[in-house]
């Protein structure tokens, strides 16, 4: 045996070796916890996010002046009271004394107001939730610091859920932003939160660390992980804790490991088949019949909710009501039950009898794909059940973000839609917002029911919180009776959780670890 | 010599500039991509104004020539999503492509010269057969699928390789952490050996073949018969007289083969959640970023069209009877 056999095979060897130590190596410790997203992080720039994944580790580093409970209670963080004027358009906040930011600066006022201001600042051209969403529904005018704690927050209008909207904004330090340009701020974050940003390795991991209270893991490691399949090797395999979006079909691999479980929330996404009600709409084939109320009602009746939650999404579920997420609902409100004939009978009542081929009308049922759990087997199933009460369907799946999203931004999906559209449980007003004018953008069904929209100057001016819950559960109960949507459910969330890890997923699709401890 | 390179290279200038019309094109035909930038919630109002803060009002030629002038300037623009130069973040993610690139050429060459060789002496043996049983279906099984059976077999069960990740090599090398990098190095290897076998598998197939059926051509030449009837050892004919012949087209392919590797590995990257530039890029598509795409896109043809000179110049080398048209356009 030569010099070059021998040193060949004492590299195979160490290798081999190296493999089998690393691979026993590879053991968490105890005070770090890791969780698998499906979604990359783009920009830790608290006025340019815009997806979930993103602000869930954003939230952790950020502080904001109140926080949401997974109830849906606002409690208090950076902030500990809230006074707003008499004409609700003035929001001053007090912040906690002693606050500092990552950087070391104590955080006052001051940073608060400039936060607001950098984020709604047009020469920024953030583009994100907050100015894009945040800012524009609640009118926002300006922030200053009346004093080293407090902050005042300008309004255009009094508006019922402003305080609930400024929570979602991620307070930032002043001093160090200054000094940084844009491209800098998205990558290098400085804020007041628990944790800091210690590492970010692009389209890999974020890497935080604990710099105060609350939270139990002195590291949470937030590992990008596109691929479903891959996520759930991985939670079984014990090198991550949670991961999100467990597709359905692995939901029994995990179970049956032994080292992790699924939890199954009701999110608090309402999905729904919209009318659209447009004149352009009314046009085209079946667009006349769901004009009529009674054919939409008809409709409810045709279509089994609970048994495609059973069969196409592993859960058992309530049907949805109306727009707003339970427990906001109106709690006299029960779930159109699967009734055919009833759906038969309502239809022929509103003048659609069955032709000599059994068909009532033709209409066309569009839908995104691959957006929602098991999306295009819902549509399916829904069309089938339609079909089964005479309507002729022609279902048209569309790929979702280049030709579906478009369409429904210009609201021109239909006549029949199938879509999820995101809600909350803190409340119900949030819920019913999609459709605050009859021309807001969200309003894709294009209803215009007076005795809904004519309400909303009525909520503005309710006196007392129960005139407000009487003016909500009056317009729901119009929104039940002859509303825009064919009520579906919530859609559910599935989250697979290590047994080593006490962790409870919540239904805001908000990842908070800040809780989270071993068991 | 020198011109010829020069002309080629103009030449890569056009392809290049063709290459960004065709994706830029592609992209804007999936229709306006503002609605990918806004809340799902935002008011007809805020899509507008994101759409002008993003460009996406204007006309395409002039989006599309603003882009070209940029580009002369060496200015990728910026990244819709990320907000920052995009080039920047596509050289971010090229060392962890290399890393699995190299690592998987070096997988399919290592083994397809012995395998090929193996299966041409021994034509229409066991050994034969086998090989090229096992090199039809590598080339037939879907590297995405095989990622993820071996992710269950030695990820999960057997648990002797990392799922998925990335530890970098290359990049703490060019950052002059020399350290960092040699410490790397072990778990380096470790997180490339499945993404590496699934990337390597259909090139180590076709390699093994193209060796097969190049040194069972060369081998019936009247040179080999010749050199056999001189007298000479077997191993000293194959190695000297029929692999040196055999090597030509087999050197094309694996010119190429690099470039080929790193824009094909988009699944194995998305499969084990590795970073790289094939992941950057298929999430950018996804989210119509359109300056990131095309600053990979640039990227990827450029290293494509720096291979396929670079494998003229070999081919040369290798055979003298090829000659460079000097003069030719």
């Amino acid at each position: 045996m030569n010099l070059r056999t021998h040193v060949a095979r004492a590299v195979s060897a160490g290798l081999l070796g190296a493999v089998v130590v690393l691979a026993a190596c590879a053991e968490r410790a105890e005070d770090t916890i890791v969780v698998g997203l499906s979604a990359d992080i783009t920009t830790f720039e608290p006025g340019m996010i815009s997806s979930r994944d993103n602000s869930n580790i954003a939230e952790h580093i950020f502080g904001h002046l109140f926080v949401l409970s997974p109830e849906g209670e606002h409690l208090p963080d950076l902030a500990h009271t809230l006074e707003i004027s008499e004409d609700g358009t003035a929001y001053v906040y007090t912040l906690r004394d002693g606050l500092t930011c990552h950087d070391g600066e104590p955080l006052t006022a001051e940073d608060v107001a400039y936060t607001f201001n950098r984020i709604g600042d047009p020469a920024n051209r953030f583009t994100g939730n907050a100015p894009g969403f945040v800012f524009t529904s609640i009118g926002f005018q300006g922030a200053e610091a009346l004093d080293d704690l407090r902050v005042q927050i300008n309004i255009a209008r009094k508006n019922a859920i402003a305080f609930g909207l400024i929570t979602e904004i991620d307070v930032h330090c002043k001093d160090s932003y200054e000094r940084m340009t844009l491209d800098e701020a998205a990558s290098n974050p400085i804020g007041s939160g628990p944790y800091r940003l210690a590492s970010w390795t692009r389209g890999s991991e974020v890497v935080l660390e604990k710099v105060r209270e609350p939270g139990n893991f002195q590291r949470i490691v937030w590992r990008i992980i596109p691929e479903a399949s891959t996520r759930t090797a991985e939670l079984i395999a014990g090198n991550v804790d949670i991961i999100t979006n467990v597709v359905p079909e692995q939901i029994e691999a995990i179970n049956g490991s032994g080292r992790a479980e699924v939890q199954v929330v009701a999110g608090t996404r309402r999905m729904y088949v919209g009318f659209n009600l447009s004149e352009a709409h009314r046009q085209m084939p079946g667009g006349e019949a769901i004009q009529d109320a009674r054919v939409r009602r008809a409709l409810q009746y045709a279509v089994d909710v609970p048994t495609i939650c059973r069969q196409l999404l592993s859960i058992e579920c309530e049907r949805a009501t109306g727009p707003v997420n339970p427990p906001n609902g109106n709690p006299d409100l029960t779930p159109y039950p699967y009734d055919p004939p009833a759906a038969e009978r309502l239809l022929d009542e509103a003048g659609w009898a069955r032709g000599s081929d059994g068909i009532r009308f033709p209409i066309r049922l569009q839908a995104g794909q691959g957006r929602y759990v098991n999306d295009v087997n819902v549509v399916l199933a829904i069309s089938q059940y339609l079909q089964d009460v005479g309507l002729d369907i022609e279902v048209d799946f569309m790929e979702w973000a280049s030709v579906y999203t478009p369409l429904l931004r210009e609201r021109n999906t239909g006549p029949l839609f199938f879509l999820g559209t995101g809600g909350g449980v803190w409340s119900p007003i949030y819920d019913m917002t999609d459709m605050a004018e009859v021309g807001s953008g969200t309003n894709y069904t294009q209803w215009d029911d007076e005795r809904w929209f004519g309400r909303w100057a009525d909520l503005a001016e309710a006196a007392t919180p129960e005139e407000t819950r009487s003016i909500i559960d009056e317009m729901l109960q119009v929104f039940y009776d002859d509303g825009p949507w064919l009520h579906l459910y919530f859609q559910p969330d599935f989250y697979g959780v290590s047994n080593r890890i006490d962790w409870q997923a919540r239904r805001d699709e908000r990842v908070h670890v800040f809780a989270a401890g071993l068991k | 010599m020198g011109s010829y390179i020069l002309r080629r290279l103009l030449q890569s200038v056009v392809v290049i500039v063709g290459v960004t019309l065709v994706s830029f094109l592609a992209l804007q035909a999936g229709g306006d991509p503002t609605y990918l930038f806004v809340s799902e919630r935002a008011s007809l109002e805020e899509i507008e104004t994101t759409r002008r803060a993003l460009g996406f009002d204007r006309p395409l030629h002039v989006q599309y020539l603003t882009f070209v002038g940029d580009l002369t300037r060496g200015d990728f623009g910026q990244s819709l999503s990320y907000r920052q130069p995009a080039m920047d973040i596509v050289l971010e993610a090229l060392p962890a492509t290399i890393e699995l690139t190299l690592f998987s050429m070096v997988i399919a060459l290592l083994l397809a010269i012995p395998l090929g060789i193996l299966a041409a002496i021994h034509r229409g043996t066991a050994w034969d057969g086998s090989i090229t049983t096992f090199s039809m279906l590598g080339q037939s099984i879907p590297n995405f699928w095989m990622g993820i059976m071996m992710i269950l077999v030695f990820g999960l069960y057997l648990r002797w390789f990392p799922i998925s990740g990335h530890v970098p090599f290359i990049a703490p090398m060019m950052n002059g952490e020399f350290g960092v990098a040699l410490s790397n190095l072990p778990r380096t290897l470790l997180h490339l050996i499945l993404p590496g076998i699934a990337v390597g598998t259909y090139s180590l197939a076709r390699n093994t073949r193209l060796i097969r059926s190049s040194l069972l051509e060369v081998l019936e030449q009247d040179y080999i018969r010749t050199a056999r009837s001189k007298g000479l050892p077997e191993m000293r004919v194959l190695i000297h007289h029929a692999l040196r012949n055999a090597w030509l087209p087999v050197v094309t392919i694996i010119g190429l083969e690099f470039g080929f590797l790193l824009g094909g590995v988009v699944v194995v990257e998305t499969v084990f959640s590795y970073p790289g530039i094939g992941r950057l890029l298929f999430a950018a598509i996804n989210q119509r970023d359109i300056p990131l795409v095309q600053a990979g896109v640039i990227l990827l043809a450029g290293i494509f069209v720096l291979l396929n000179l670079v494998v003229d110049l070999v081919y040369v080398r290798l055979d003298p009877r090829v000659k460079l048209a000097e003069g030719r356009a």
